[in-house]
């Protein structure tokens, strides 16, 4: 009776959290601007869109934090901290969620931003009429409805949020999800002026019709060459705002990138593959390398269209004994990743590796076992194991493919043969289950070890492998409502390092040049790498 | 003449309607769609957005439709990746871009070529013909994307004298580059072969005959060989203008020049199908187009020539 | 990129030479081609190189203790330093960014790059001499519709076209063969058909016809034959055109699979490298490639003056 009163309450009465007020780009005491307060980085590709609801590439999310702000941002640990939300509010047992908005917070035209421009953001995410290519996030988020409203059965005005009064925006969700406001820092559900859209149709997001409620406004866009977005005097911390122009700069290849940023054209630019320690002895204060919430790995095919030989639990682990992840890592990438022996990168947050046994052994020790597990599964020099290696085309899967390859050859005498397809093709050979070994890679959808194990799930959508087992089904469904879901987690990782359904390779870094004036301030500890550039400042050096 | 130019014109439109049902064909046969994506799209999603472009509709109609909607409104489509512009918006925007570095390298190719072919020519089997040869050659087989990033290495990083890439809006300091690694190859060639069909022509009864009279070689040169020397330059053109079309690719992905060529690739790649069909029927017309005014200008110098 | 060798014109010119003269009657006329072919220095020197290149190609791989697959483990992680051209680690051209051996990765190259322009220039031989020569030889309806489609082909522009093939279809070196040689066939079909429309009106033809034998004996046995001279030059001269549009479809990731490769993917790989120092990567296959591409064109030059009768 007691625990049953408890529980009521809690129900009642919520969770909140009150946040102390943070501000953008905290420049130090003592610290010297400089007088240039520009930042230009460079983009590998055109990004799809700069419209929140539709956009569905990085390139393009980093542009949409500049130029529009949801309820709640990322500080430079990934930590949540206020957006245009003041403070938020979880009851219901986690059905509900309350963010109360700030009343200072203006679009570029000067209108108040209101809870009423989230309803109808998250509304046109949904609408089968918009047609995103991300409106699945919105079903991903547990909204009442969503699922309904994306099939055209409901309107969306009967998706589960509300605002009942201008700075009061209402959830309520189908699952009791505890990360559910760490997910309101996704692009997808930032505001968007209605008003605007409706004027100007697909045309708004150009420069001269775009109004947005991020620290800067759109000025300039060359499709496939600039985007320049400055500062915005109506955004309500701008006084905190220091870097007042960003520039992205459209620039295909690598190589060429790197060479205008010595040029002086680029603060910022991506280090190829391999070339890290050279550029790092020699600029020790601009080639950074820090850790990301990414993991590349090898999938095994289980379903009844993969190899038989796989089906065999001691050929999968053997094949992942075998694979030097050192040498990958020190000697082939050569940028700082993390060798990897579980899925989950020990980046994310809350989340311990379990000490999984392989990964404890030298790699004479690993081989050595790897030799012995492949015996006594019946492959050996007359019988050898052959299969197909898939990985869709680059530089740097060929290289990884080439050496893991050339690696199972020399020690187990397994003939893999590359293959490598372009890809759209190479999507849709892995989704169809029409490979032997893939090339795979995920990054987190949002900092918990469930964006990655979710995955190996068997109703996963992104469960290319097909592996299927009941007790991680089970642990996993468990974690969604439980008190601490990392202790699931960590024996997830324990079974699947014991079945081997996937190989883990290495887990990402980020590896860039960065111009030595926005080192101090770029946020390396942020594993999502959701920047903001209003939190940077460019020091005099 | 007349009759030929609508003769011509009377081909074309069978050639465009054969050019867009290829590659319609093929971009459809292609696995992978433009919506086809890491994170798979649930159905519901993935039919909602089929629907609103009309991919949803048999094949036959939706090469009905798009013919239908080129012919009637020139409206190309919209583009599948780039969500808020259209096919028009992307050609409108990339195209001027190729089409000015390519009009800059196609004079730089035909002036220059032409000019060290007359010269290795007149100085016949001297070091100045040899050494012109041996850079034709040269460039002729240096492949673009080898000279592309050697030139912003040599011009950006060493003597910082140009920009390494970029365009604002075809400021000349952002053009030369990409001038000189697009037409070098083509220079090559118009030079070679400039130079055999001025010998040939130099070597002719009736140049012979002019130089007997005492004519003097400046004279004999351009008012007498020039114009026959031209004309296998001429036939030359038309590939040579195909050529400078591919190039573009190279061009664009090393000087971010945001021109059509790097689209073309992209969109094949991200299966955007408008803007790959957009594009290929815009080349196949400049080509088209570029061939006939080759001949027409073939027949304008060779009187001989009759269709 | 073929034309950009040759006149059309001059060929066309060409091939009215050859064809009065009745070359494929005449065995005194070839060896007085041997000769003057062996005459011209450019030439000869060429296919000496070129003769060199193909030994290299196929004997490399027996000489060198690596294949091309091969991942030299103890220099791997340090090509900057390791992994330069030595005679003592056995790697003569180095190795690539992976520690493979380039000396025998660049011979394998060659093999590839070779075969992709010789079978390229065959299909187009074959395709282009059996079409040109039943346009020309029949005339009328059929050579007009046929020459017409030639026409539309030729308008097409073909590098995208073969981007295509090859993304839809995937990579693979039959691929490259079949969208190659699609396309190279063209050219070599309208100046075959002009040759043959010449050949018709001649007197051993026409005594063929009344003697009665069918069309396809007089084409096969008659014309084809008396094609050969132009046929020859024309081919030599696309090989490094086919060459060449390989290069080009490597650079954009789209050419052989590995572990094989070929000159154009080589140069691709090494031309990332300028920047962080490992210049052997490009300055190596980039020499073979242009080597070798000026031995075909000097060659093809050399047999155009061999074969052209016009200054006898």
């Amino acid at each position: 009776m007691k625990s049953v009163m408890k529980i009521l309450t809690a129900a009642l009465v919520g969770t909140t959290f009150l946040v102390a007020p943070t501000f953008a780009a905290k420049v130090p005491e003592g610290v010297k601007l400089a007088e240039d307060q520009t930042f230009t980085y460079r983009a590998l590709d055109e990004h799809s869109s700069i419209d929140p609801q539709i956009v569905e590439d990085v390139s393009g999310s980093d542009i949409i934090r500049d130029l529009f702000e949801g309820l709640l941002n990322q500080d430079a640990n990934g930590n949540l901290i206020p957006g245009v939300a003041e403070s938020w509010e979880a009851s219901n047992g986690n059905l509900t969620y309350t963010f109360k908005l700030r009343k200072n917070a203006k679009w570029s035209n000067g209108d108040p931003v209101t809870a009423h421009d989230f309803v109808y953001a998250w509304r046109r995410l949904a609408d089968p009429e918009t047609a995103s290519p991300y409106s699945w996030y919105i079903e991903l988020m547990s909204l009442e409805n969503a699922k309904e409203v994306l099939a055209g059965e409901k309107d969306p005005s009967e998706l589960g949020v509300s605002a009942p009064d201008d700075y009061t925006l209402v959830v309520n969700l189908t699952a009791p999800l505890p990360y559910f406001a760490a997910m309101t820092t996704h692009a997808s559900t930032f505001p968007t002026p209605q008003k605007i859209i409706e004027k100007y149709g697909k045309e708004w997001t150009k420069p001269e019709n775009i109004v947005s409620n991020g620290a800067y406004v759109l000025t300039e866009h060359v499709p496939n060459e600039r985007l320049v977005r400055e500062r915005n005097p109506l955004y309500w911390n701008d006084a905190e705002t220091v870097i007042e122009k960003v520039t992205v700069l459209v620039i295909n290849d690598d190589n060429t990138a790197l060479t205008r940023y010595f040029a002086g054209e680029l603060d910022r630019t991506e280090i190829p593959s391999g070339e890290y320690p050279r550029l790092k002895e020699e600029y020790p204060d601009q080639a950074l390398s820090f850790p990301r919430l990414c993991s590349y790995y090898y999938t095994f095919n289980l379903s009844d269209s993969g190899p038989e030989a796989f089906k065999d639990k001691r050929v999968r682990q053997a094949l992942s004994y075998a694979l030097d992840r050192n040498i990958i890592t020190e000697q082939v990438l050569k940028g700082g990743q993390f060798p990897a022996y579980t899925f989950t990168p020990a980046a994310t947050a809350n989340f311990t590796p379990p000490d999984v046994e392989y990964a404890k052994m030298t790699q004479a020790e690993r081989d050595a076992k790897a030799k012995e597990l492949m015996e006594a599964a019946g492959y050996n020099a007359d019988n050898p194991l052959k299969f197909e290696l898939l990985y869709n085309t680059s530089e740097g899967h060929k290289k990884i493919a080439t050496v893991a390859a050339q690696m199972w050859k020399q020690k187990l005498g397994v003939e893999a043969t590359l293959a490598n397809q372009e890809w759209k093709v190479f999507l849709e050979t892995r989704s169809k289950q029409d490979f032997e070994l893939a090339r795979s890679g995920w990054c987190g959808d949002y900092n918990e070890a469930s964006t990655f194990l979710d995955l190996m799930t068997t109703p996963s959508g992104y469960n290319d492998g097909k592996f299927s087992n009941a007790e991680i089904d089970k642990l996993m469904q468990d974690a969604r409502t439980a008190a601490d879901p990392n202790a699931n987690y960590t024996k997830v990782e324990e079974i699947m390092a014991e079945e081997m359904p996937i190989i883990p390779v290495y887990h990402y870094t980020a590896v860039f040049m960065l111009d030595p004036g926005l080192v101090d301030s770029w946020p390396v500890n942020n594993v999502e790498q959701n920047w903001y550039s209003r939190d940077l400042y460019r020091v005099e050096k | 003449m007349f009759r030929f130019i609508l003769r011509r014109i009377a081909i074309a439109i069978p050639t465009m309607l054969i050019l867009i049902i290829i590659s319609f064909v093929l971009i459809k046969s292609a696995p992978g769609g433009p919506f086809t994506s890491e994170r798979p799209l649930p159905e519901q999603v993935l039919a909602n957005i089929e629907a609103k472009y009309g991919l949803d509709k048999p094949y036959h109609q939706q090469l009905i439709d798009y013919i239908v909607g080129i012919v009637t409104r020139g409206d190309f489509g919209p583009s599948f990746r780039y969500k808020d512009r259209t096919v028009n918006d992307v050609i409108a925007q990339g195209f001027p871009v190729t089409l000015t570095y390519g009009f800059w390298s196609f004079i730089v190719a035909v002036s220059v070529g032409v000019s060290l072919g007359i010269i290795a020519a007149i100085f016949h089997n001297s070091w100045i013909d040899y050494f012109a040869v041996g850079i034709s050659i040269g460039a002729q087989v240096l492949p673009n994307f080898v000279m592309a990033p050697i030139l912003v290495i040599i011009f950006t990083l060493w003597l910082n004298w140009l920009p390494g890439g970029g365009w604002h809006g075809g400021q000349w300091q952002y053009i030369i580059m990409p001038v000189i690694a697009l037409s070098t190859s083509y220079m090559a060639s118009i030079a070679r072969i400039m130079r055999s069909s001025m010998l040939e022509v130099l070597n002719s009864n009736f140049i012979r005959t002019a130089k007997a009279k005492g004519l003097s070689w400046r004279r004999i040169i351009f008012k007498h060989a020039l114009k026959p020397a031209l004309l296998p330059v001429i036939t030359y053109l038309g590939p040579a203008f195909v050529g400078m079309i591919t190039g573009s690719v190279v061009i664009d992905m090393y000087f971010s020049t945001g021109g059509i060529g790097r689209e073309f690739v992209n969109s094949a790649l991200n299966r955007d199908y408008s803007v790959i069909m957009g594009i290929t029927i815009l080349f196949g017309f400049l080509t088209i187009s570029f061939n006939l005014l080759v001949d027409i200008l073939y027949a304008w110098i060779d009187p001989k020539i009759r269709y | 990129m073929v034309k950009m060798v040759i006149g059309a014109k001059k060929i066309a010119e060409m091939a009215e030479n050859i064809a009065s003269k009745e070359m494929g009657k005449s065995h005194s006329l070839w060896a007085d081609a041997f000769r003057r072919f062996f005459k011209n220095k450019a030439s000869v020197t060429s296919l000496i190189v070129l003769i060199l290149i193909v030994i290299f190609a196929f004997g490399a791989p027996y000489i060198s203790k690596w294949n091309n697959e091969e991942i030299d483990w103890a220099i791997l992680g340090s090509i900057n330093e390791l992994g330069r051209p030595s005679l003592a680690n056995g790697h003569y051209f180095g190795t690539d960014d992976l520690g493979r051996d380039l000396f025998v990765r660049v011979a394998q190259g060659t093999q590839i790059s070779l075969l992709v322009g010789f079978v390229g220039a065959l299909i187009a031989v074959i395709v282009g001499t059996l079409y040109g020569a039943i346009a020309g030889y029949f005339g009328g309806k059929i050579d007009s519709f046929m020459m017409r489609l030639v026409d539309i082909l030729m308008s097409i522009p073909y590098m995208f076209v073969l981007i295509l093939l090859l993304v839809v279809f995937g990579r693979s070196i039959f691929m490259l063969f079949v969208g190659l040689g699609l396309i190279s066939w063209l050219d070599m079909s309208r100046i075959v058909r002009g040759q043959t429309m010449v050949l018709k009106n001649k007197e051993f033809i026409e005594a063929a016809i009344a003697g009665g034998a069918n069309h396809f004996t007089i084409i096969a046995r008659h014309i084809i034959p008396n094609l050969l001279g132009v046929v020859i030059v024309y081919a030599s001269l696309l090989v490094p055109g086919m060459i060449l549009a390989e290069s080009f479809i490597s650079f954009l990731g789209l050419g052989v699979q590995e572990p094989n490769t070929s000159w154009g993917a080589l140069i691709s790989d090494g031309a990332k490298t300028v920047l962080h120092g490992r210049l052997w990567q490009l300055l190596i296959p980039l020499a073979f490639f242009v080597a070798g591409l000026f031995s075909f064109f000097f060659i093809g030059d050399g047999l155009r003056d061999a074969l052209d009768p016009k200054d006898r």
